[in-house]
């Protein structure tokens, strides 16, 4: 058995945990204390609470003007606009807006600028459902860069981001749903996120309506990155399972579990990791 | 941009009335040439550390600067820095030092260091000498002496030194002290002030496995080992432990809004916690309470300021002035800032019509003038101030810098302003072992 060792953050108002595998303890500290200072650095750029964030820059913008950001928040937005296309609207990080605005702001991301600029409407984002998972792929990066490769970076629960297996393991186990899940995958080099309304209640709004969440039960999304199953979770809460189908179809990396008379079916060309 | 409720020209002449009792050092003087062939000025970053990559982020948002070169020791944090700013679509130069910064760059205007402590002092000088223009991170330097030598060379030079006390330049800092504190006098007769930041216990600072520098690389820039490279800050010779890494930047908030330095400091402090065998051996004090006096023309005003190795759940950093009037709980972080009205203060509604504060959570007026409603205590008034600012926290400063060299501004912390900071900050460490009030005149203070 390996020695595992597990640590703490709570940063963007979520506990991390980092379980770093096979690597002297004291290493393994400072390398997760790297990483956590990563976490904290991202929610400084990516909090809307933040007063001087990128996100709390951008959402001063008016129609026409446009904001330098930082490589974080600018590589975040760029997979956020990814993940809107991809999803054909159903992931936005501007959903809860329509809350207050009565059409959807546009923007517009400016590479070569390195700049977001505000096309219309007020750009209040919400970086609640791709940011926790940015923040895991960027740990990651960190972890592998201090020859730490064996890891599993956790997000408040609803989101994984595994690395390399313990030696001797097929992997993390990792289940679906609550404690003491009946279902577990061994996970390895790729992130798993959920999303539901079990803790947090209606919190999920759908961006092309601005209307609540129309399932009920949870979904769960498998993929390479963290920002991405973080976004397609919560993109699963607004699709029905066609509107699903037809968006993962297109993206052989994705699989997608959703939450079915207590058991979880899967959809999607990704194979199916081994059970636990 | 500044908040919209206070117009620009306002702003403007806040930032030159906060500016008025700051002084650019006699025979600066700001040339003609301060700017490269291409029109911007081009500036290098000297460490390129945690304090380095957070000022980097603002030089890149600043227009008319352009980022020529990054210098560090460390190979790993060159890389690093390259790397970085080629993704943000900058190629710069990579220097180990100094040295070699001033004999490669022939087009430089200012450089900007964030190196640890006692390298601030030694590349500042050589960067003036050389005719540049320095923005220096807090501490100026691990010694008096050493920050001295920086203001005799500014003064030699004629070339600007600013140091990186950031709020010295922050438009609600500014607001606050020109409104709240002065222009309104909304607290009254400050009586007290209390700062802190207390943090939770971390690690050693570590490296990935493969960036080790060789123990000769190491010796050469002072250094014993990676570990007292990495963790440089607690150690004596090379930077001031939490009372000069953090608390340097309150105390200067401090003399700042009361106008002058402290004339006397005592302390209670140690190295508690961080001790072998789980931490590696440190020198400087992990917990600090210090109490500084200041006279002023009303009567004494007593600053507390403590930092404290325990828990991160201490409120948060802050620096809190309280007077017979009002008190108000200032911080960089908007979050924590908060103003509060006495009972017996005269009303506050002439700065609320004015559009500089408002009532965030107002105690109920009595209905009916023959009846009262008994419960518990009310709370006092609250009220926010109306401004804010839609850059990073550092770039004010960084700016004011820039315009500075453009003949645009006064520096809003020159050298010789900071040491008077930095004088009683040194003086807080020295009172800890003393262990007696240690006395501070004016005439010391001066660099």
């Amino acid at each position: 058995m390996n020695d595992i060792h597990i640590f703490n953050l709570y940063a963007m108002a979520t506990h991390f945990e980092a379980r770093i595998a096979g690597e002297e303890k004291t290493y393994a500290a400072q390398t997760a204390q790297a990483a956590f200072a990563l976490a904290d650095d991202l929610e400084s750029r990516l909090s809307r609470f933040r007063a001087n964030s990128d996100i709390a820059r951008i959402a001063r913008l008016m129609p026409g003007e446009q904001a330098r950001v930082s490589e974080p928040a600018f590589a975040c937005l760029e997979t956020a606009k990814k993940m809107e296309m991809a999803t054909r609207g159903a992931f936005s990080v501007c959903a809860s807006a329509l809350q207050s605005q009565a059409a959807p702001p546009q923007w517009t991301l400016l590479k070569e600028q390195f700049s977001v600029r505000c096309d219309s409407g007020k750009l209040e984002m919400d970086l609640g459902a791709i940011g926790k998972g940015f923040a895991l792929d960027r740990m990651a990066e960190a972890l592998r860069e201090w020859s730490c490769p064996a890891f599993l970076l956790v997000a408040g629960g609803s989101s994984v981001l595994a690395g390399d297996a313990p030696a001797g393991t097929a992997g993390w186990s990792c289940g679906l749903g609550d404690d003491q899940s009946p279902v577990h995958y061994w996970l390895k080099n790729c992130s798993l996120s959920g999303s539901g309304l079990a803790v947090k209640g209606r919190h999920i709004f759908d961006p092309r309506t601005g209307k609540p969440a129309r399932r009920e039960n949870r979904a769960w999304a498998l993929t390479d990155t963290a920002a991405e199953s973080d976004a397609l979770s919560t993109a699963c809460m607004v699709l029905d399972e066609a509107e699903i189908s037809e968006v993962i179809a297109v993206e052989k990396t994705w699989l997608v579990f959703l939450e079915d008379n207590g058991t979880a079916r899967h959809l999607g060309r990704r194979a199916l990791p081994a059970r636990a | 941009m500044v908040n919209s409720s206070i117009t620009r020209r306002e702003f403007i002449g806040a930032t030159a009335a906060a500016g008025a009792g700051l002084m650019l050092a006699p025979g600066a003087k700001v040339f003609g040439q301060t700017k490269s062939a291409n029109g911007k000025l081009n500036v290098a970053l000297i460490g390129f550390g945690a304090e380095g990559r957070v000022l980097m982020e603002s030089l890149l948002v600043i227009p008319g600067i352009q980022v020529v070169a990054i210098v560090d020791i460390w190979p790993y944090a060159r890389t690093y820095g390259q790397r970085y700013l080629k993704a943000m679509g900058h190629e710069v130069k990579a220097y180990e030092n100094y040295q070699d910064l001033l004999a490669g760059e022939k087009d430089l205007q200012a450089v900007v260091v964030a190196t640890p402590d006692f390298w601030h002092a030694p590349i500042t000088n050589a960067c003036l000498k050389a005719g540049l223009h320095v923005y220096c991170e807090k501490m100026m330097s691990n010694t008096i002496e050493g920050a001295r030598s920086m203001v005799q060379t500014m003064r030699q030079t004629g070339k600007l030194l600013q140091i990186g006390h950031q709020r010295r330049s922050n438009p609600r800092y500014i607001f606050a002290l020109n409104h709240v504190i002065h222009g309104g006098k909304l607290c009254g007769r400050l009586t007290a002030v209390n700062g802190q930041w207390n943090r939770a216990v971390s690690e050693d600072l570590g490296w990935p496995k493969h960036s080790e520098m060789t123990p000769a690389q190491l010796a050469k820039y002072g250094y014993k080992d990676m570990h007292q490279f990495r963790n440089w800050r607690w150690y004596k010779g090379m930077g001031g432990g939490p009372l000069s890494d953090l608390g340097a930047h309150q105390i200067d908030v401090f003399n700042w809004w009361l106008g002058r330095p402290a004339e006397s400091v005592m302390a209670g402090g140690g190295l508690d916690y961080y001790k072998p065998p789980q931490f590696a051996k440190r020198d400087w004090y992990d917990n600090a309470m210090v109490i500084y006096e200041y006279p002023m023309p009303l009567g004494v005003v007593r600053a507390f300021y403590q930092v404290q190795t325990t828990t991160s759940a201490g409120g948060g950093y802050y620096e809190y002035f309280m007077g017979d009037d009002g008190a108000l709980k200032m911080s960089e972080d908007p979050r924590i800032t908060a103003l509060y009205r006495e009972a017996r203060a005269p009303s506050w509604d002439e700065w609320v019509r004015k559009n500089y504060i408002r009532a965030a959570a107002a105690p109920p007026a009595p209905a009916d003038a023959e009846k009262v409603d008994v419960r518990e205590t009310a709370q006092l008034a609250k009220y926010d101030m109306n401004v804010s600012f839609n850059e990073y926290i550092h770039q004010p400063h960084l700016e004011n810098f820039f315009n500075a060299i453009r003949g645009q501004a006064k520096l809003t912390c020159p050298g010789d302003e900071a040491f008077r900071s930095e004088y009683v900050i040194h003086k807080a460490n020295e009172a800890i072992p003393a262990q007696k009030r240690i006395a501070i005149t004016s005439q010391e203070v001066e660099a």
